[in-house]
């Protein structure tokens, strides 16, 4: 009897321990409530937005272990555990796609947002409003092109046989250039599509950014001599620093998950390009073509999905702890 | 100042929030709710029903989905055929349009997310039988006799039999007997001009296609675009194969249906391969032809190309038709497949169709609404043509549009209605003689179709057959269109590829159902 | 010393002009190629492909387009009017979300930071999408389909926050509420004014969203009555992908005459139109000094 009670002691005091805090907790959470609810209020509808749009239909991720039939609904479908993954590593090229795909990724975040600052930069110290209005205009232009019409377009400057491209080269005397055979040449071709067509958005987040740097610092830094370049180092490209880690570590998040039109209309059924233009998403879509089945088609995305997860998480872990500022959340 | 002005900011937003609440779910419930009470509302005015087997007490709302583009004057149609369908059957009916954008992908979505669809369009091509067999529709065999049974004499019993899965009856098919068969569309007048050979086969094509590359340098021998399986497929009819798209690398002769045939590796398929990197390297093969942009449309017209494989009777004679308005010159003409394999099957039943799913709410009314639609000849016409006098007139027999395509607001078939085309009440163009010249001629070889009645089940085998798809299309296509150096290596490639990914489970499997269809048909006497 | 700035001044610009143009030409010569190909003659084109310069003038592309003209009128009038309700509102609840998570004070900001976050990363695919819309909610055909589902992205909220939190000192609040602003009132009567370069561009952002959104009518709308301009276009170009992939084996015989290639084009250039004339007004918020000016004023 003795030698139980101490230890049962404790044992008996913990849920009253517990309550306590759980009690204490509980009126804090309710004292937060009221004291900004005016904050809560204001966030509510995006909260509620959230839930019913994203939170709920997440249910769905539960058709990727299960065997679909027209018969049975989501949740008395067959469970089948990990077999509607199958299909991803069957061909073998599971890491090859991973690889490409990650490695696009990481190319379009920086190259697209490397880029996007230097042009904004550029915009921002340049005077002449005409000038600026109508090239920031035609920047945005691509951003319109649809990547079918840009494949269109693209087909018909670099084909083999009647190509733009092709027709310069005869008509310089030079060796045509078969471009639809060449797989190194694409992931070129395919960062520079991408960087076209979306630089002018990006270019726009980074020239908002900067107008809202407050023209004070400049002027200090002009009383104290900086020339153009030490302005833009010094103060312009600090400024700019948060928003592109804001970026990054939310581009970070679907690294795994690809710009799917831009592959499939410019590579479309030219098996001789998949090895270096293949994505996850492009796989995907043309090995379910025929059988569309849900059950792998959410699989697949929760592959993705996962690599996201734990890889935003880590980063996200790693800034807080560098920088509270800019961790994502 | 400051408390006051707070308290009513906060009720503002308040208020606003509730508002666009309320909003949202008032519409969602008047979205529902109409339709609802359209459907339940008010079985006042009962009518005699024509088919006095069923209960016609309550007015209904039948949804019917249809692929494709709705016609722009289909609101007209509608509400004519409503009224007509509300007095004889106390029903209307929404004729709804998936569109060609993504229409595989909703047509899944209409049928899995338990949406009460009374009538949905099937095809061979839109997966039949396979949806059949996973369940997603009625089985209409209990239901015909009661609720159509005009429907059921009309449509001969050997249709009946032919899109039977599993032993049920799951599809109303089409009697409307046409051959949509392949065949060669060549210029027959550079074929005389160069006294250059007409194309049978593929080797007095090859003479056809060299003629033109060299007497006519401005116009391609042949258009072909990146849908590299159209001479495959071409390759496959000319060798009587049962169907030009046996899948998973098998072979199945037409005259020989119980014996598989092993082809993918073949000699036979490397031979196959080996024509097409001839026809590459003589430049008879666009050299990017995979990533070719080209639809096809027009072709002729254009003065682009001077033959395309693969065109049914039927499109044959619209690209003539279209030609011949802008250059009358020119002349266009035509060689089935069947006049050297001496193989027609006409369409199989399970071509064109209309199913009722399985979470229909109005079985019975769909199906009778459906025998109006194909018996009734007012309902018939009214669908297929339009409005007589609107949107076409008949002259001495023959189908004559209002004003052009860019005026017409409902062209012939435009809702395309090829299921429920009753060959009694058909109209043809006057351009149709045409067709029907080849119809007759095919007809001296009609065959039966034996492979299409096959429901195949590849839930053993989805994995693998999702891998597949992918091997194909990397390391096939290129072969398809003649762009690997090597064939002999590009084929062991390919096949160690695609063994990886599990060809031989699918095969085997496939095959098994293969044969115990064949038994079961009895296609093999 | 000042000379020496001006130097360097010079040479900045003389590779900002010359950066700047080069990028805008490369930008340009795609849709130079479009407007051109529009205006060409269908049979030219596919004969002989895109040429900078018509080789064979004609606009039936754009007649073709326009050849039930109140059909692509009332497209326009739904994207128009989808685009402007969309906007208003999602910039309402995302500049109030961005401003909530961006107040230091705020504890529960991570937490709801990553309940927003989280979304982008997992998602239960097509089909319980398809069904919420359709099933739960009832939104067939209704215009709550086109506009609601679009409301908000993640990524236009996080934006939002990153502005606002650069644009507002976050001594501002505290000499706000020290003068007894309500924290309505402080996001109302300062932040909506100091963010605007932010608002302007998650307001572009959020209207070029709606603009080009045409999976929404693909998926939700039948009504013919009631599809998205840029739906318009899809259609035109997947009805005939459609007939090359499909047509020839299945013996699909469509009603009227095919889209052609100049038609494709000239719908390009239709659906793109309007919405350029939205940057240059955007422009407006991007002029230096404007957040300044607010400030003191």
């Amino acid at each position: 009897m003795n030698r139980i009670s101490p230890a049962a002691a404790p044992m008996r005091m913990k849920p009253q321990k517990e309550n306590r805090l759980y009690l204490k907790k509980k009126k804090g959470i309710l004292q937060e409530l009221v004291k900004n609810r005016v904050l809560y209020l204001m966030l509510l509808p995006t909260i509620i937005f959230f839930l019913i749009f994203s939170y709920f239909p997440m249910i769905g991720i539960y058709y990727a272990f299960t065997r679909f039939d027209f018969n049975t609904t989501m949740f008395n479908a067959p469970f089948i555990g990990l077999e509607n993954f199958e299909f991803l590593w069957k061909s073998g090229t599971l890491t090859k796609l991973t690889l490409n795909t990650i490695g696009y990724n990481i190319a379009f975040i920086f190259l697209g947002h490397g880029l996007a600052i230097f042009v904004a930069i550029l915009l921002s110290e340049l005077s002449g409003k005409w000038f600026k209005k109508i090239t920031q205009s035609v920047m945005f232009l691509p951003y319109f092109v649809s990547f079918v019409i840009l494949s269109v377009i693209v087909y018909n400057i670099f084909n083999y046989d009647n190509g733009f491209f092709n027709s310069m080269l005869t008509s310089f005397g030079m060796e045509k250039v078969d471009v639809y055979s060449k797989p190194v040449l694409w992931i070129f071709l395919i960062i520079f599509f991408f960087l076209w067509k979306n630089i002018g958005y990006n270019m726009v987040i980074y020239l908002a950014t900067i107008t809202g740097i407050s023209s004070e610092y400049y002027e200090a830094a002009q009383i104290d001599g900086a020339n153009i370049f030490q302005r833009i180092w010094y103060i312009t490209l600090p400024m700019l620093k948060s928003t592109f880690v804001v970026l990054l570590l939310f581009a970070l998040g679907s690294i795994m998950k690809g710009q799917f039109d831009l592959f499939y209309q410019l590579v479309g059924n030219n098996g001789l390009l998949y090895n270096t233009t293949d994505i996850i998403d492009t796989y995907v879509f043309r090995s379910l073509k025929v059988t569309f089945d849900m059950g792998m088609a959410t699989a697949a995305g929760l592959y993705q999905s996962l690599f996201g997860f734990v890889l935003i998480m880590t980063v996200n872990y790693i800034i807080r702890k560098i920088n509270d500022e800019y961790a994502l959340f | 100042m400051g408390k006051k002005k707070r308290r009513s900011g906060v009720l503002l937003l308040a208020s606003l929030l509730i508002l666009a609440l309320l909003a949202a779910c008032g519409g969602g419930n008047n979205g529902g709710g109409n339709q609802a009470q359209e459907a339940n509302g008010a079985g006042e005015s009962p009518k005699p029903a024509d088919s006095a087997a069923i209960d016609t007490s309550k007015k209904v709302e039948l949804q019917l989905y249809m692929l494709g583009n709705a016609p722009k004057d289909l609101s007209m149609i509608e509400s004519e055929i409503n009224k007509m369908a509300e007095e004889e059957l106390n029903t209307t009916v929404k004729f709804n349009y998936t569109t060609w954008t993504d229409w595989d992908q909703k047509y899944k979505l209409l049928l899995s997310t338990g949406q009460s669809i009374d009538l949905i369009y099937t095809a061979d091509w839109t997966q039949y039988s396979s949806y059949a067999k996973k369940g997603a529709f009625m089985a209409l065999d209990d239901l015909l006799p009661k609720t159509a049974p005009e429907l059921q004499k009309f449509v001969p019993a050997d249709f009946w039999d032919a899109v039977k899965v599993d032993g049920k009856i799951y599809t109303m098919p089409a009697t409307y007997k046409e051959f949509v068969t392949g065949g060669f569309t060549y210029r027959k007048d550079l074929q005389e001009k160069h006294n250059l050979p007409v194309p049978t086969d593929l080797a007095s094509y090859e003479q056809f296609l060299l003629g033109i590359q060299k007497s006519e340098p401005n116009i391609l021998p042949v258009f072909m675009n990146s849908d590299m399986k159209a001479l495959h497929w071409t390759y496959m009819d000319l060798n009587k194969s049962i169907s030009s798209d046996v899948p998973y690398g098998l072979n199945i002769k037409y005259e020989d249906p119980a014996n598989v045939i092993q082809y993918w590796g073949s000699p036979e398929m490397i031979e196959e391969l080996k024509l097409y990197k001839k026809w590459q390297d003589l430049g008879l093969i666009p050299k990017n032809v995979l990533n070719s942009k080209d639809d096809g449309t027009d072709v002729f017209p254009s003065g682009k190309a001077a033959s395309v494989f693969g065109l049914n009777p039927t499109k044959y004679n619209d690209a003539k038709m279209k030609m011949e308005a802008v250059h009358p010159e020119w002349d266009l003409a035509y060689v089935p497949y069947a006049t050297t394999t001496k193989i027609a099957p006409p369409v199989h039943p399970i071509h064109n169709g209309f199913a009722v799913p399985k979470n229909s709410k109005n079985p019975e009314r769909a199906l009778a609404f459906y025998e109006k639609l194909v018996l009734d000849k007012r309902y018939n016409q009214l669908t297929q043509y339009g409005m007589e006098g609107t949107h076409y007139n008949v002259e001495s027999g023959y189908y004559k549009m209002v004003g052009t395509s860019n005026t017409n607001g409902f062209p012939r078939e435009a809702m395309n209605g090829w299921a429920w085309r009753n060959p009694e009440y058909m109209l043809f163009d006057k351009s149709y003689d045409n067709i029907q010249e080849i119809f007759d001629e095919l007809d001296q070889y009609q065959t039966p179709d034996k492979f299409l009645g096959f429901a195949e089940d590849f839930t053993a085998y989805q994995a693998e057959k999702a891998a597949l798809e992918q091997v194909e299309k990397q390391y096939l296509y290129p072969l398809y269109a003649g762009l690997v150096d090597d064939v002999e290596q590009g084929v062991a490639l390919f096949m160690e590829k695609a063994k990886q990914a599990g060809l031989e489970k699918i095969q085997t499997e496939y095959t098994k159902q293969w044969l115990a269809y064949v038994e079961e048909s009895g296609i093999a006497k | 010393m000042t000379i020496k700035a001006d130097g360097y001044t010079k040479l900045f610009k003389a590779i900002a002009y010359t950066v700047v143009i080069l990028f805008s030409l490369v930008c340009l010569l795609p849709f130079v190629l479009i407007i051109s190909a529009s205006l060409t003659s269908n049979h030219a084109i596919i004969r002989e492909g895109y040429h900078l310069i018509p080789s064979e003038f004609s606009l039936e592309g754009y007649q073709a387009v326009f050849r039930f003209p109140e059909e692509v009128l009332r497209a326009y009038g739904v994207t128009t009017t989808v685009t402007i309700i969309g906007t208003c509102l999602g910039l309402f609840c995302m500049t109030m979300a961005g401003y909530v998570l961006s107040r230091k004070d705020f504890k529960a900001r991570n937490g709801f930071s990553f309940y927003i976050y989280f979304t982008t990363l997992f998602g239960g695919g097509l089909v319980p999408w398809y069904m919420l819309i359709t099933k739960y909610l009832g939104w067939m055909d209704s215009y709550y389909a086109l506009i609601v589902p679009s409301l908000m992205t993640p990524f236009l909220i996080i934006l939002m926050k990153n502005f606002i939190k650069s644009a507002v000192p976050e001594e501002l609040y505290e000499s706000a509420k020290i003068d007894g602003a309500g924290d309505f009132r402080i996001y109302w009567q300062i932040v909506l004014k100091l963010a605007m370069p932010g608002i302007a561009t998650v307001g572009l952002f959020l209207a070029l969203h709606y603009w080009n959104d045409w999976f929404s009518s693909s998926m939700f709308i039948n009504d013919t009555h009631k599809y998205q301009l840029q739906f318009y276009l899809y259609n035109v170009i997947n009805s005939s992908n459609f007939m090359a992939q499909m047509g020839i084996s299945t013996g699909v015989t469509l009603a009227g005459d095919m889209p052609t290639e100049s038609m494709k084009m000239a719908m390009a250039i239709v659906v793109t139109g309007p919405i350029l004339l939205l940057y240059p007004f955007i422009q407006r918020f991007f002029v230096k000094g404007l957040t300044i000016g607010a400030v003191k004023g």
